[in-house]
């Protein structure tokens, strides 16, 4: 039972390292990140209901906040890239090479 | 057995989600597969019997944070011809697959060494608002309340960020 979930969370890390690394939109590579966290949330349910200890939940919930909060600023800066530049493109968004 | 027909479902139509947003060109589609992989995970929390994480996944997930991206997406109004040229999108796709399955072999090897425990019949009130609620405000108090100092610093960031008026050029 253990082995199914955490094979399943560790395939679902690797997709979204994946989005993160083939994609160039800058919404793709942003959820792909949103994926990342939802499958290390999956393992951490996993291990507290092995455990019988609720403390999986507890940082789950954290993961959560800190995802809603990353939301917020990631998207904040998107528009203003989208702003500035008019592209998508994360080749485009090079602002801060020397 | 029921719950086992329910996990292979659930897993299947999360993996497909995440593959949907990875092949997908426009950000609109990604994002909705993305929403069938978080509800089917928000279905694989309910079979562990995490029932606070598994409302909070619908609401927080699928509800508030992928309707922020979803409006954003909406608000900036992307047509096919802004979207990046990824020509060699399979291409990268194939090399990217070179370089994961090393690292899923490992992951996956190491969770094998694991011991595989038997399915446990847990309490009622496992997974509770109540109990959850209980650890979180004893337990784990001082990392909340740094919690609530990150959202207020996501907060002030996002209105600094996206209220800044544009300069004139």
């Amino acid at each position: 039972m253990i082995h199914d979930y955490l094979i399943l969370s560790v395939i679902l890390f690797c997709l979204g390292i994946l989005g993160v690394i083939t994609r160039r939109n800058v919404f793709t590579v942003f959820m792909s990140i949103e994926l990342m966290l939802n499958a290390a949330n999956l393992a951490f349910i996993v291990f507290s209901r092995v455990h019988e200890s609720m403390d999986g939940h507890v940082l789950a919930m954290m993961v959560m906040a800190v995802a809603a909060a990353e939301a917020a600023l990631a998207l904040a800066v998107v528009i203003l890239l989208h702003k500035h530049k008019g592209k998508l493109d994360t080749n485009v968004f090079s602002l801060l090479k020397g | 057995m029921f719950a086992e027909v329910l996990f292979i479902a659930f897993a299947a139509l999360s993996v497909l989600g995440a593959m949907g947003l990875i092949l997908f060109r426009h950000p609109m589609k990604g994002a909705m597969s993305l929403i069938v992989t978080m509800i089917s995970l928000a279905g694989l929390y309910a079979l562990l019997s995490a029932k606070l994480i598994f409302v909070l996944q619908l609401i927080v997930y699928a509800g508030a944070i992928m309707s922020l991206i979803l409006f954003i997406i909406m608000f900036l109004n992307i047509q096919d011809n802004d979207l990046p040229v990824e020509e060699g999108r399979f291409l990268y796709l194939a090399g990217g697959i070179a370089v994961i399955i090393p690292i899923a072999s490992f992951l996956i090897k190491i969770v094998n060494g694991l011991p595989d425990s038997q399915v446990t019949i847990v309490g009622n009130g496992f997974g509770g608002v109540k109990e959850v609620g209980l650890i979180l405000f004893q337990d784990w108090l001082l990392p909340f309340e740094i919690v609530s100092l990150l959202l207020l610093v996501a907060l002030i960031g996002a209105v600094v960020l996206a209220g800044k008026r544009r300069l004139v050029k």
